[in-house]
């Protein structure tokens, strides 16, 4: 995917150059993601069919089904070949996605976040056959920002910071501190998991969805009678494995997916207000914050700067844009945010991609007046600024009496920043608790089961 | 040893890529299309740059920058957008069709007069006496039923109506039915031209002997044509003081408001702009009208500035605004989708279309064999040249290319 500008890639002691994912699975090397790269409206076999070059161009499927069943045996993975991928929970695409990559014939196994979300039993038969996998002969990268995982699974680990190799330690040698301290130096000391302070709620509900009905893409019901309510100065987090109908949620409260049935209200002028497929800008002119999944493709323009990523708001710039204003805008955020950037007129794209999440989330916690709408806030920050970013939502919550919405895949930020907290699981509410009585385990099981 | 070519794209853009490479091209291209010219004609490098560098300074050329100035202005707010409207044929001559309905309807009536009276009629101030007499022998002579001033304003707003109204099918079919407005507005252009003739052929058609089924209109009254910089030129102070004022009205439309910057981000990320809470098929079909607007004045410009006259299409290659539609696509390409370099480039462009016009009259003495290519062959030899050369320029600009060793 990118050609290294200096440098060199050796596979087994011969120099090789990659200008194309093909050249590195030749090698045996093959990646497996945090996004499932499934094709939805064909079948597991097909989408594996497309990747096998040993099944050439013409292919008997039965063969293939066969195959497929062989080999998901021995990873430990049940799947029917014939079901259309659309179909597939999140843990389920996930599990095919690696059963393809084995099947590639891989050598080199590389997981990019690939099992971070997955629920805790599938991790583990994961892990299993990973060792086994290991065992054999091959061998495996497994990034991750979850120390405890690499500890876990991990003979060596190894650590980058800002792009720049830290250090390589064998995993029974260290502790959770000294890695942590690997990548964080001096600002490790900021990394916590401990909750941030509760806020009491005021009795003002400032989101209330009721017997919300909402189509995926392949026209059937993702969410399916979904009742929440957030009231101001309140965080109310969404736990969920990712594909349990919490993105089109979402995308229904603020107006980008049609409701089929059920209602949205949001507070206005002192009562609430429908909002049910009135359209994004009557929502966001109400003093909503959104922060999207996928930000760098939802959430900002990459070919813009700073600047222009603030003005291209109605809540911020209204007709003629006046540039000095939004510059000193700008630069406030900068400064608040730390975010590093040559200038506050620097393309987007030319930062990096935390620094590109803090643009974001500065920007939709300035004009977020009443609520803020936020799905994975910080999933590729690092963990100090996570940690930040979650603080200075909760500051806001505390102080100014924000509602916020949080529908997050990481477990760690539901329990650190909600004060309430509910799971997702195909598209229903399947219970709702306090955040103080909240136990991990019983959310976990609640999210699987 | 194996060597591996490597071509990546860059992150970066390259430095002053948008003046550098605009400029090379041109540079390289015309050098290229000399020697094109040469291998094929023999026709004498040297001419041909003393043609580009008269055209360069010629008056002859400015009507032709002004109407691409304008026109590549009035591209590069859709092309921004990533809306592509290739329609502004159509819509110049829709401008047309309206203008020669105000200028040729609305503003004058048509008094009959025998050819006894008509001495009286020649010498009247306000009166235009059409030359030729009409199909009973009697003559028709103009009189203006309105301002003259007004009745060019007014002109001016029905072409930029008639020219939206044209964008804005071919935007509503984009925005509300997903359909590409690359084919649709393509495909009208042509729709417009066979309306045109039915036009000249009908509701239009002259009153006189010479142009009644003829396929020709009448003529503009004087006072209400554009007038003239100079008698060495077929550009007039109208066409230029809409070129100023249309250039800076989109300058600052794209560049200082919300607007405009809107328009550039849907170009690369529509979506953000919908989680933004923005109606994206409103922009798309303001985009294409604003674009067909503009592209209708340019009809009036046409119609009041240079024919005054509306002339049937003979052949669908030929239509009365020399494609300069089309060309105009070239021009806004050239700056690239920046307007500060939409003058520069349509400048450039005007002086090679001169170019070949003046090389073609100057070969005229030189070879027999030459002679025989048109003005129109050697203009699309020059600006194929600066093209391609563009294109290849803009393919270094967006990759890096290098080649590595492999294996040991």
């Amino acid at each position: 995917m990118y050609v290294p500008d200096s440098g060199e890639i050796y596979v087994n002691g011969k120099r090789v150059i990659f200008t194309s994912p093909i050249d590195a699975i030749r090698h045996g090397i093959s990646l497996v993601s945090q996004i499932p790269q499934l094709i939805g409206s064909l079948t597991i076999s097909e989408n594996i069919i497309l990747g096998l070059e040993r099944f050439g161009m013409m292919t008997n499927i039965r063969r293939v089904e066969n195959y497929i069943r062989e080999e998901s045996e021995e990873v430990g993975i049940k799947v029917d070949p014939n079901t259309e991928v659309w179909k597939l929970s999140y843990t389920q695409k996930q599990l095919v996605e690696l059963l393809r990559a084995v099947m590639l014939g891989a050598k080199v196994l590389m997981l990019d976040e690939a099992i971070t979300f997955l629920p805790i039993r599938e991790k583990r038969k994961f892990y299993k056959f990973m060792r086994k996998f290991a065992s054999q002969g091959g061998s495996v990268i497994l990034i991750t920002h979850k120390i405890p995982e690499a500890l876990e699974v991990a003979d060596r680990i190894s650590v980058l910071r800002r792009g720049k190799y830290v250090g390589t330690v064998e995993t029974r040698t260290v502790t959770i501190d000294d890695v942590r301290k690997m990548m964080f130096g001096e600002r490790s000391a900021q990394i916590t998991y401990e909750r941030l302070p509760t806020s009491t709620p005021d009795d003002k509900v400032v989101l209330d969805v009721r017997d919300l009905w909402v189509m995926g893409d392949y026209g059937a019901f993702s969410v399916k009678g979904v009742k929440l309510q957030v009231r101001a100065g309140e965080v109310l987090g969404i736990a969920g494995v990712a594909g349990n109908g919490q993105l089109e949620l979402v995308q229904a409260i603020m107006g980008l997916r049609k409701v089929s049935k059920g209602r949205v209200a949001i507070l206005a002028n002192g009562g609430l207000k429908d909002v049910t497929n009135k359209g994004t800008g009557k929502v966001r002119s109400l003093g909503i914050g959104y922060i999207p999944d996928e930000p760098l493709k939802f959430g900002v323009s990459m070919e813009n700067n700073i600047e222009e990523n603030l003005a291209m708001l109605p809540a911020i710039a209204k007709g003629i844009i006046k540039w000095g204003q939004i510059r000193g805008l700008a630069n406030k955020l900068i400064n608040e945010f730390k975010v590093v950037t040559p200038s506050s007129r620097t393309p987007v794209k030319l930062l990096s991609g935390g620094n590109i999440m803090k643009v974001l989330v500065a920007r939709e916690l300035s004009i977020a007046k009443k609520l803020l709408v936020a799905y994975n806030p910080t999933r590729a920050l690092d963990e100090v600024t996570a940690v930040m970013v979650r603080k200075i939502i909760k500051e806001k919550v505390l102080k100014e009496r924000l509602a916020v919405l949080l529908v997050s895949e990481d477990l760690d930020e539901i329990f650190q920043v909600s004060d309430t907290i509910a799971v997702m699981n195909s598209g229903r509410i399947v219970k709702t608790f306090p955040a103080e009585k909240a136990e991990r385990e019983q959310v976990e099981k609640l999210m699987v089961m | 040893m194996k060597m591996r070519l490597i071509v990546t794209k860059r992150v970066k853009p390259l430095k002053f890529g948008g003046i550098i490479i605009p400029f090379l091209s041109i540079v390289v291209g015309i050098f290229l299309a000399t020697i094109a010219l040469y291998g094929l004609a023999r026709v004498p490098p040297l001419l041909v740059y003393g043609a580009i560098g008269q055209s360069l300074i010629s008056p002859q050329m400015l009507q032709t920058f002004v109407m691409l100035t304008i026109l590549g202005v009035a591209l590069i707010i859709p092309f921004n957008a990533a809306v592509w409207n290739i329609g502004a044929e159509g819509q110049i001559i829709w401008g047309m069709i309206m203008s020669a309905f105000i200028g040729l309807t609305v503003a004058v009536r048509y008094i009959i007069v025998s050819p006894s009276d008509l001495p009286k009629y020649t010498n009247m101030p306000g009166m235009f006496v059409l030359p030729t007499p009409t199909v009973s022998g009697a003559y028709a002579v103009e009189a203006l039923t309105m301002n003259p001033g007004a009745a060019i304003c007014l002109m001016l707003i029905v072409a930029g109506i008639a020219g939206a109204v044209w964008a804005l099918i071919a935007g509503l079919m984009r925005a509300y039915l997903d359909i590409d407005e690359v084919a649709t507005t393509l495909i009208m252009n042509y729709i417009a031209y066979y309306a045109y003739n039915y036009i000249v052929y009908g509701p239009l058609q002259g009153i006189t002997i010479s142009t009644s089924g003829f396929g020709l209109s009448n003529a503009l009254h004087p006072a209400l044509r554009f007038s003239r910089i100079s008698t060495a030129t077929t550009a007039t102070w109208e066409g230029v003081a809409l070129m100023i004022a249309i250039f800076v009205i989109a300058w600052f439309v794209l560049r200082q408001t919300t607007f405009g910057l809107r328009l550039r981000i849907l170009g690369s990320n529509p979506q953000v702009l919908r989680a933004a809470g923005i109606n994206v098929r409103k922009y798309i079909v303001l985009a294409l009208t604003i674009s067909g607007a503009i592209a209708g004045l340019v009809g009036t410009i046409l119609f009041a500035g240079n024919l005054y006259q509306l002339i049937k299409i003979k052949t669908i290659t030929t239509p009365p605004t020399h494609n300069i539609g089309y060309t105009a696509i070239l021009v806004s390409w050239l700056s690239m989708l920046d307007i500060r370099g939409v003058p520069i480039a349509a400048y450039i462009v005007a002086s090679l279309f001169q170019a070949g016009i003046n090389l073609q009259s100057s070969l005229g003495g030189v070879s027999g064999g030459s002679a025989m290519i048109s003005s129109g062959a050697l203009t699309y030899v020059l600006i194929g040249f600066v093209l391609t050369t563009f294109t290849v320029l803009r393919v270094f600009a967006e990759y890096s290319i290098k080649v590595v060793r492999e294996g040991r």
